[in-house]
């Protein structure tokens, strides 16, 4: 079989055969749009609704929900199913601007808009905290907040001791921004009754968590909702649970007995959906004069909701970096006057690793060191805060082949050292990252023809990481049949839980539940393991048309009853610590900033990034992954901030024209490369995570580079032009 | 949005007597990129709007002329900016456009409506929930002691301190363009830079037309400058994005290499396009060197006023100035 040099559903996608949640459409279909608060905080003492329900077309104006009838969804990291708790409209209560205060449904989504428009609102405003400085804002410990063993503080040796005692040390504090996923598939989609089954087509990295959660908040049987998301278009985070218009619309779709269409402006997308909090990150590094780390320090304080603790776990990777002895972690949460913040691409790990690799560089240059030769004396074989073996390491690989293809060795250590021809100062900076190779339950289900075709439905979501993809393939090289004669379904809770998509694990999980269904055809039909298959002829000779089996996988060490859990929607992925061994990806990234002589505008013409992901599922997306991660990068550490208004709370950058993710013109060359060694400690298909450990570390390989080109240490992102002027 | 009523008058009398006899506050609609947009938020609410986009009567343009190039209001902001001829004789307008917004709203945009745009303050777009006097006379400046990182450091007062956003009209205005102007009551021709007007105590006059007065042509004097011209825009990305700083600057040099003529306007950093005639005097009649390019930069932003966010954009655009006037001389073959 060949490998594909293009995804297996880029047609559809190019032709727009593609079908996501809202391109769902019906004859009676119904539109919704919902008026939201004007205020940062506070109660809504009456909302005036005449204007809105006097426009011609308008069904109904809902603005207030009977908690008996529409229950929290739970948040997700509290057992739940919502990116947050609070279900809005259930009370009176305003806790962030853009909070939603009524619901309009419309015949045309032109009559909705207009009466949303028109809706009037009376308020009690309170003050506001939006910042981790702010007075009201209320700082807590993590571990004491949240007791659970998976949050609690890192802590290997006497780190505070150890630091102190240390001849070289670096200190330093780095403020990240909050942060937007922006992904071009607005939030919605489409919501139906069929007699009394609800459905919903929404794109979604979630699908299990929108059964779960619905069937909570609206006291229904599991079996009585099916949802589908064959598609989602891009999720980044922002899609990993039941969003709160759900419940709603499901309402309202009944009562009004129409299907409901709702695609969440852009703007509301800032509000009413998760994002990148806030973090600050105090890092302290104690080394010998050969930069030989001895101890570190990392202090995190993330931003959080009032009524949620969205748990950082910045410390789960820092501590694993490098083989450093005595090791500190210490992680708090800030309550602030915002929409609960979530996971948003490697939601910890970028911030950390821009942090802790920003004061590695420091670090090396403290000590007059090549960075990359600093980082390759710190390596370890053995995890230094469980003392477990990885599964797999290929950092230093990572490294040296990524120093090679950048061509490292014709770097001038000094900074301001390096000069382009029109003037520009060059800078080259390197950083590594690290990412927790986590896996989940799985259930998959696959069919197989006397045609030799294969149907496979399995837990999975393709949000355009190329999961489809990867499953096509390992099936069409198991079975030798052609890519063609694959179909995948997933995203889809009628074939399967439907468990959630994140974190990496999407890719092993699903292969190695699918990879477990293809062992038990093949016992279906006779055909030992490695064997090669006839396929048609194998399942004509069963004396079928066809045969199906079924698998379902867990992660090492989790107990069988796991699957039930994932059954219900829960999250219930494990890793990276497992019996006997923890697993991480890694990857390193060589960038070039080029700096303008006068206004000082920061160019990123060249990024070389390599990585350890396992074995390379799927050769085509992994590397548009990559590439994707970089570009990210770029975004996150010079472009993007989601700005605050401290007197009004909310976001004030809230489209796309104004919050600058970066554009075509804004990246330059990006050269990927893979490790490409299968973990079979981890899986039997050898696969890690790739699509966060992709962008961990590409913040800080900028800063260093701007360091390296500028002499001036960056410790706030994004870094603007006003930074280095 | 709210319902409005729709004409498209088939000629450009038609528009014009439409206009005569349309209710108040009726708009004119060109690409409806600035318009369609403001009235999705509520912003702007006509009644009625007059479609002009497809009046072939404002489509022409015409760089035949030695003496001055004429662009239709209705031209197309792509069509301007890759014409050749344009490109060639008179760079710093093709680029003002070429830098601005995205290929897809270059497709749709006019020159005409280009001028008009209105500011991209976030607490102007932003809505009720924000004072404006923009929007609300008498509800306040949110701006002031807000996000002002993109808001103006001359021609601002204590009611508005929001930028004029545009490019091109930077461009037409270093350079003496002229504007005819059809309405009821006749034909008139108004300078560019009589067209903007600073806020004052009354932010929500923009500019000097009349609502039933319609752009019909835009013209620009040819002069030796104008090939030495250049449009540099600095900006947060490198392309889809207001100005942090942009300088439209043209040189001429005389047989000796001196500077006979000069230009400077600037945009991002006032409230009207920001010509500044103090910063050319620098450097006519002197030799343009680095030194005088960044004297010229200097006195292009004496007198900056800049709030809580925007300071920087003083050192920025003196920079920016001085890149700007190489890249002109540069053209010019000094
Ligand atoms: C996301 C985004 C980014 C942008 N970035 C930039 C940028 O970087 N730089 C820049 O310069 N611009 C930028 N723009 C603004 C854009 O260039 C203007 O919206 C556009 O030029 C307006 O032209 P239009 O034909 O669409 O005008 P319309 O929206 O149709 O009209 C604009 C205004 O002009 C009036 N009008 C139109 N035609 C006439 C006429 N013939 N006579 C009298 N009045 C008339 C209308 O009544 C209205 O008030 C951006 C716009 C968007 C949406
Ligand atoms: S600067 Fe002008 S447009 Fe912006 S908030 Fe103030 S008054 Fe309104």
């Amino acid at each position: 079989m060949s490998t594909p040099t293009r995804r297996v559903d880029a047609r559809e996608k190019v032709t727009g055969a593609a079908r996501y949640g809202a391109d769902r459409t019906s004859p009676d279909l119904a539109h919704a749009v919902f008026a939201v608060s004007t205020i940062g905080k506070g109660r809504v003492v009456n909302v005036d609704t005449a204007a809105a329900e006097a426009v011609p077309g308008v069904l109904t104006v809902v603005t207030r929900i009977d908690p008996a009838e529409l229950g929290s969804p739970g948040f997700l990291m509290g057992g739940g199913y919502g990116f947050q708790s609070l279900q809005p409209l259930t009370d009176d209560r305003i806790a962030y601007r853009g909070q939603p205060i009524a619901l309009v449904v419309a015949d045309t989504l032109v009559a909705a808009t207009e009466a949303a428009n028109l809706v009037r609102a009376d308020y009690e405003p309170e003050p506001i905290a939006t910042d981790l400085d702010d007075e009201g804002a209320e700082t807590l410990v993590q571990e004491e907040a949240i007791p659970l063993p998976f949050l609690a503080d890192i802590v290997v040796g006497d780190a505070d001791a150890a630091f102190v005692k240390s001849p070289v040390r670096i200190e330093a504090s780095f403020d990240l921004p909050r942060q937007h996923q922006v992904p071009m598939e607005l939030i919605g989609g489409v919501v139906e009754w069929r007699g009394d089954t609800l459905v919903v087509h929404e794109g979604t990295q979630n699908a299990g968590a929108l059964r779960g959660g619905l069937a909570r908040q609206l006291g229904m049987d599991l079996a009585k909702i099916e949802v589908i998301a064959p598609y989602t278009g891009g999720g980044f985070g922002q899609k990993n649970s039941l969003q709160p218009h759900v419940g709603p619309l499901a309402l309202a779709a009944r009562r009004l007995g129409r299907p409901i269409k709702f695609v969440m402006p852009r703007t509301q997308t800032f509000h009413q959906a998760s994002f990148r909090p806030a973090s600050r990150h105090r890092v302290r590094l104690g080394a010998d004069e050969t930069g030989r780390m001895l101890a570190a320090v990392h202090e995190v304080d993330q931003q959080t909701s009032r009524h949620d603790l969205f748990p950082s776990m910045s410390t789960e990777i820092t501590s694993r970096l490098y083989g450093i002895g005595d090791f500190r972690g210490r992680q708090r949460l800030v309550r602030t006057d915002v929409q609960t913040p979530g996971f948003m691409r490697a939601p910890f790990e970028h911030p950390a690793a821009f942090a802790f690799e920003s004061a590695v560089d420091e670090l090396a240059y403290a000590v007059g060191q090549d960075p990359v030769s600093l980082r390759l004396a710190n390596d370890t074989d053995v995890d230094p805060v469980t003392g477990q073996p990885f599964s797999s390491r290929h950092l230093a690989e990572c490294l040296r082949r990524g120093a090679d293809m950048f061509g490292w060795a014709g770097r001038t250590h000094e900074p301001r050292s390096m000069r382009a021809a029109d003037g520009s100062r060059i800078g080259w900076g390197v950083a590594a990252g690290v990412y927790p190779a986590s896996l989940a339950p799985a259930v998959a289900r696959v069919t197989a023809t006397s045609e030799g075709k294969v149907t496979v439905g399995v837990d999975g979501h393709e949000m355009g990481q190329g999961i489809r993809t990867a499953i096509t393939l390992l099936i069409s090289e198991d079975l030798s049949i052609e890519v063609g004669d694959v179909t995948v379904y997933v995203g889809d809770t009628r074939v399967a839980p439907q468990h959630l998509t994140a974190g990496s694990w999407g890719t092993a999980t699903a292969l190695q539940a699918v990879h477990a269904a293809l062992r038990e055809l093949r016992k279906h039909l006779n055909v030992a393991d490695s064997d090669p298959v006839d396929l048609g002829a194998a399942v004509a000779a069963t004396g079928q048309t066809s045969v199906e089996v079924e698998a379902t996988t867990i992660a090492p060490g989790q107990p069988p009853e796991i699957i039930e859990h994932s059954r219900a929607g829960l999250v219930s992925f494990a890793g990276p610590v497992y019996p006997g061994f923890v697993a991480f990806s890694f990857i390193a990234h060589f960038v070039e900033v080029r700096i303008e002589p006068t206004t000082r505008r920061i160019r990123v013409p060249r990024v070389v990034s390599v990585a350890d992901c396992g074995r390379v599922a799927s050769p085509v997306t992994a590397a548009s992954q990559l590439r994707g991660a970089v570009v990210w990068g770029i975004g996150a550490s010079l472009r993007e901030e989601s700005e605050v208004d401290p007197r009004f709370g909310g976001f004030a950058n809230a489209t796309l024209e104004e919050y600058p993710i970066p554009v075509n013109a804004d990246i330059g060359e990006i050269e990927v490369g893979f490790v490409d060694e299968p973990d079979p400690m981890l899986n039997p298909v050898g696969v890690k995570g790739l699509g966060e450990v992709a962008m961990v570390g590409v913040a800080a390989a900028i800063a260093n580079a701007v360091f390296h080109a500028t002499g001036r240490r960056q410790r706030r992102l994004p870094i603007r032009i006003e930074d280095v002027l | 949005m709210r319902p409005f009523s729709y004409a498209v008058p088939a000629t450009l009398a038609e528009a014009v007597s439409a206009l005569a006899a349309s209710e108040p506050g009726t708009k004119i609609l060109a690409g409806g990129t600035t318009l369609y947009d403001l009235m999705k938020l509520d912003i702007e609410a006509p009644p009625a709007v007059v479609d002009v986009h497809r009046l072939a009567e404002l489509a022409a343009i015409d760089t035949t002329r030695p003496d001055e190039f004429s662009f239709g209001a209705g031209a197309r902001m792509a069509d301007v900016a890759d014409d050749p001829v344009v490109r060639r004789d008179f760079p710093v307008l093709a680029e003002s456009l070429a830098k601005a917004a995205s290929q897809q709203l270059r497709n749709m945009a006019t020159v005409g409506g280009n001028l008009l745009q209105r500011t991209r303050c976030g607490y102007f777009r932003g809505g009720p929930a924000f004072p404006c006097n923009k929007r609300e006379p008498g509800s306040g400046c949110s701006a002031i002691g807000g996000l002002d990182r993109g808001h103006a450091l001359f021609g601002a007062g204590d009611a508005c301190v929001a930028t004029y956003p545009g490019d091109w009209a930077v461009a037409l205005l270093a350079f003496d363009a002229e504007i005819d102007v059809i309405g009821p009551r006749g034909v008139r021709t108004v300078a560019v830079g009589d067209l903007h007007v600073e806020p004052g105590d009354d932010p929500q006059r923009e500019h000097t037309l009349a609502g039933d007065e319609l752009i019909v042509r835009i013209r620009v004097p040819v002069t030796p400058s104008g090939r030495g011209s250049t449009y540099h825009k600095i900006r947060d990305r490198e392309s889809y994005a207001f100005a942090l700083v942009s300088v439209a600057a043209g040189v001429a040099f005389d047989d000796r290499g001196v500077v006979e003529d000069c230009r400077i306007a600037l945009g991002g950093v006032a409230t009207r396009p920001w010509r500044s005639p103090a910063a050319e005097a620098v450097l006519i009649g002197e030799r343009l060197t680095e030194a005088t390019a960044r004297r010229a930069g200097e006195q292009a932003f004496a007198g900056a006023r800049p709030g809580t966010g925007n300071a920087f954009k003083i050192e920025l655009g003196i920079r920016a100035v001085g890149d700007a006037l190489r890249i002109a001389g540069e053209r010019a073959g000094r």
